[in-house]
C-alpha cells in the first residue's frame, strides 16, 4: 500500500531531523496511522515551557485525505476545541484545502505556529477567540495559568 | 419555529459546513451513448436541447466523469491513457514512460522531494506499464484503464501527480500564465491546483495540457456546451497538436467535464478492404464514365448535393478539412445496418473527403486526404465513382453528404410528419 511506504519514510525523516520543538513517535510499534507527538509551547506565548501532547491520525487514504491533529493535554486556545477531543481543524488540516504534497512535518509546524499565532477569525471557541481579540492580557493570563495546571 | 440554543446552531453550522454531497456513479463510467446527454437536455432550453443532439450525432459515444470536483483532472488523465492505449503502439508508450519519467526534473525544480511525489509517479508509471501489458497481451478494450481509474487511491495518486506537475510547470513558467491569474501565481498554484478536490478552471486545464500532455503528441479539443448562439457545441482546441487520430475530445458544461468520442474515432478497427474501391482497378477513368456534370438519376438521391452553406458555416469541428459525418446515421439506426458506409472503412482516416479520389483505383486503401477538393461556386460539382453506376453495385452508393438536411437525421423524428424514406436494394433510382 502506497500510503504506507510514504508514512514510514515521513516518520523516519521526522524522527532523524526533527522540527524544532517537536517529537514523534508512535503510539503503537505495529501501526503506522497514529502517532504521539510531544509539541513544545513555542517562545514568546503563553504556552511556552509547556508540553503538550499531540496526536496525529492518518487517515488510510492518506495523503488523499489530511492528518487529524488533537490535543491529549488542555489547552485555552480559540483554535482548539475545549472538550476531551481538544481537536483542530483548520487551514491545510482542513479535507477540502488539503493538499497531498504536504508533509506531516509542515502539518506539525502549522500547528505550532498555531500556538504562537492563534486564529481568532477562524476559532472554535467563540469566547476564547472574543477574549484574544478584545482582552489579550486575560487571555494570555488564562492561557498560561492551564499550560502550568495542565502541561508541565 | 424554535429558537435553537447557540450549541444547536454551532453544532448545525458544524455539519453544514462539513457536508458533502453524495456524488452518485463511478469515478469513470464505461463508454456509453451520447444520446443519455441529449435526454438531460431534452426539456431545457431550446439551444441546449438543440446543441446535445446535434451533439449525440457527431459525437456518439461519451464516457461520464464523476462530478466530485476532480472531473477535469481525470477526464484529461483518462482521456491520455485510453488514446496511449488506442495507438497500441508499445514503442510509444515506453517513450511516455521515459517522458514521464523525466518530468520530475520539474518537481525537483520547485522544491518536492522525492519521498513526496514518488507515490504519484509511481501511480502514472503503474498504469503506463499496466497498458504496455494489455497492449502485448492483446486487450480487447480499456475496461482495465476504466478498472484502475475506478480505484479510489490510483486515481487519486494520478490526479495529483498531474496537479503537482501542472503546478511546477505553471511556477517555472510564470510569464505564461501569470497575467490571466486573478491572484499571485504562487496562491493560485496551493489554492487552486494542489488542494485535493479543487476543480479545474481554464488557466489550470491550459497549464496541465501546455506542461503534461502537450509532449505526448496528443491533440486535446473541449467542446463547450452553453447557451451561445449556434445548434452545435463550440469546439475549442487546447493544444497546438494538430487534431489527429490521437486526440482527447472533452464535453464541458459549466463545472463539469465528460470525454467525448467523435464518429471518427474508430481506432481500434481491423482494416477492412473497401469493397466499392477494391472491385476493381482497370476501369475507366471517372470523368470518361460519367459523361455529364449533373445526372439526373444521381439527383434523385437524396441529399446527394453538396451543402457547401453547411459545410461552410455549421461544422462541429474547428479542422477546415473535416466533412461531417457522414457515417453517423448508419451507426445510429440499427435497422439501417446493412448500408455499410464505404467511408467508415477507412479507420485512421482524419477527415473523409467530401467526393472519392479519382485515382482512387489504384490503391485499396486511398491515402487521406487533408483538404477539401477545390470547389467553384458555379453549381454543384458531383464527382462520383463510375461503379456507382453498376446496378450489381448498387448498394455501395456513397453517402457522402452532410446529415443535416438528410433523412437519416435523428433530428427529423422531432418533427411529427416525418417519414423516413424507404429504398428497397432491388429498387432502380
Amino acid at each position: 500500500m502506497g500510503s504506507i511506504k510514504r508514512i514510514s519514510k515521513e516518520l523516519t525523516e521526522l524522527t532523524e531531523s526533527p522540527p524544532e520543538g517537536i517529537m514523534v513517535e508512535l503510539a503503537d510499534e505495529s501501526n503506522v496511522y497514529e502517532w504521539r507527538v510531544k509539541m513544545d509551547g513555542p517562545e514568546g506565548s503563553p504556552f511556552h515551557n509547556g508540553k503538550f501532547l499531540v496526536k496525529l491520525s492518518l487517515p488510510t487514504e492518506y495523503p488523499f485525505k489530511p492528518p487529524t491533529v488533537s490535543f491529549a493535554t488542555k489547552i485555552y486556545h480559540p483554535n482548539v476545541t475545549n472538550d476531551e477531543k481538544g481537536s483542530m481543524c483548520l487551514g491545510m488540516l482542513r479535507a477540502d484545502e488539503w493538499k497531498p504534497s504536504s508533509k506531516i512535518a509542515a502539518v506539525l509546524q502549522f500547528a505550532r505556529q498555531l500556538l504562537a499565532e492563534p486564529m481568532p477569525d477562524d476559532a472554535v471557541e467563540g469566547r476564547i477567540a472574543e477574549q484574544y481579540k478584545n482582552d489579550r492580557t486575560r487571555y494570555e493570563e488564562v492561557a498560561r495559568e492551564w499550560t502550568r495546571k495542565y502541561a508541565c | 419555529m424554535n429558537a435553537l440554543s447557540a450549541d444547536e446552531m454551532e453544532r448545525f453550522q458544524k455539519l453544514s459546513n462539513t457536508y458533502q454531497p453524495e456524488v452518485q456513479g463511478p469515478l469513470v463510467s464505461t463508454k456509453q451513448s451520447s444520446h443519455s446527454i441529449a435526454m438531460d437536455y431534452s426539456n431545457a432550453d431550446p439551444t441546449l436541447a438543440a446543441k446535445t443532439n446535434a451533439l449525440a450525432i457527431t459525437h456518439p459515444d461519451c464516457r461520464i466523469m464523476k462530478g466530485d470536483g476532480n472531473c477535469g483532472w481525470r477526464a484529461v488523465a483518462f482521456g491520455y491513457f485510453e488514446t496511449l492505449f488506442a495507438l497500441r503502439d508499445t514503442l510509444r508508450i515506453e517513450t511516455e514512460i521515459r517522458r514521464m519519467k523525466s518530468l520530475t526534473t520539474l518537481l525537483e525544480r520547485v522544491g518536492l522531494s522525492d519521498s513526496i511525489y514518488e507515490l504519484f509517479v509511481d501511480a502514472t508509471e503503474e498504469i503506463l506499464n499496466r497498458t504496455h501489458a494489455a497492449i502485448q497481451n492483446g486487450a480487447q478494450d480499456e475496461s482495465f484503464l476504466v478498472e484502475a481509474f475506478n480505484d479510489g487511491y490510483s486515481s487519486d495518486a494520478i490526479i495529483t501527480h498531474f496537479r503537482i506537475l501542472t503546478s511546477a510547470w505553471m511556477k517555472l513558467n510564470p510569464h505564461r500564465y501569470q497575467a490571466f491569474l486573478p491572484m499571485p501565481l504562487d496562491q493560485y498554484c496551493s489554492s487552486r491546483i494542489d488542494p485535493v478536490k479543487t476543480e479545474i478552471d481554464e488557466v489550470g486545464l491550459q497549464a496541465l495540457i501546455d506542461g503534461v500532455i502537450e509532449g505526448s503528441g496528443f491533440g486535446v479539443e473541449i467542446l463547450y456546451l452553453d447557451r451561445s448562439e449556434g445548434e452545435v457545441v463550440t469546439p475549442h482546441l487546447l493544444s497546438s497538436n494538430r487534431p489527429s487520430g490521437a486526440t482527447i475530445r472533452l464535453l464541458y458544461r459549466p463545472g463539469h467535464y465528460d470525454i467525448l468520442y467523435p464518429v471518427e474515432t474508430t481506432l481500434n478497427m481491423a482494416p477492412i478492404v473497401n469493397l466499392q474501391y477494391g472491385m476493381t482497378s482497370d476501369y475507366s477513368p471517372w470523368d470518361q464514365a460519367l459523361g455529364f456534370d449533373v445526372n439526373s438519376s444521381l439527383m434523385a438521391i437524396p441529399n446527394l448535393m453538396q451543402d457547401t452553406s453547411f459545410v461552410m458555416g455549421g461544422s462541429m469541428s474547428p479542422m477546415p478539412s473535416v466533412s461531417p459525418t457522414p457515417a453517423s446515421p448508419f451507426r445510429m439506426s440499427p435497422q439501417q445496418d446493412m448500408y455499410q458506409s464505404p467511408m467508415s472503412t477507412h479507420a485512421p482516416i482524419p477527415s473523409i473527403p467530401v467526393s472519392p479520389p479519382p485515382q482512387i483505383a489504384q490503391s485499396a486503401a486511398p491515402p487521406p486526404m487533408t483538404s477539401l477538393p477545390s470547389r467553384t461556386s458555379d453549381g454543384p460539382q458531383i464527382r462520383l465513382n463510375p461503379l456507382v453506376m453498376k446496378p450489381n453495385l448498387s448498394r455501395s452508393l456513397p453517402v457522402t453528404t452532410p446529415f443535416k438536411n438528410s433523412p437519416y437525421n435523428q433530428a427529423h423524428f422531432q418533427n411529427s410528419d416525418f417519414e423516413p424514406i424507404h429504398w428497397e436494394p432491388h429498387e432502380r433510382r
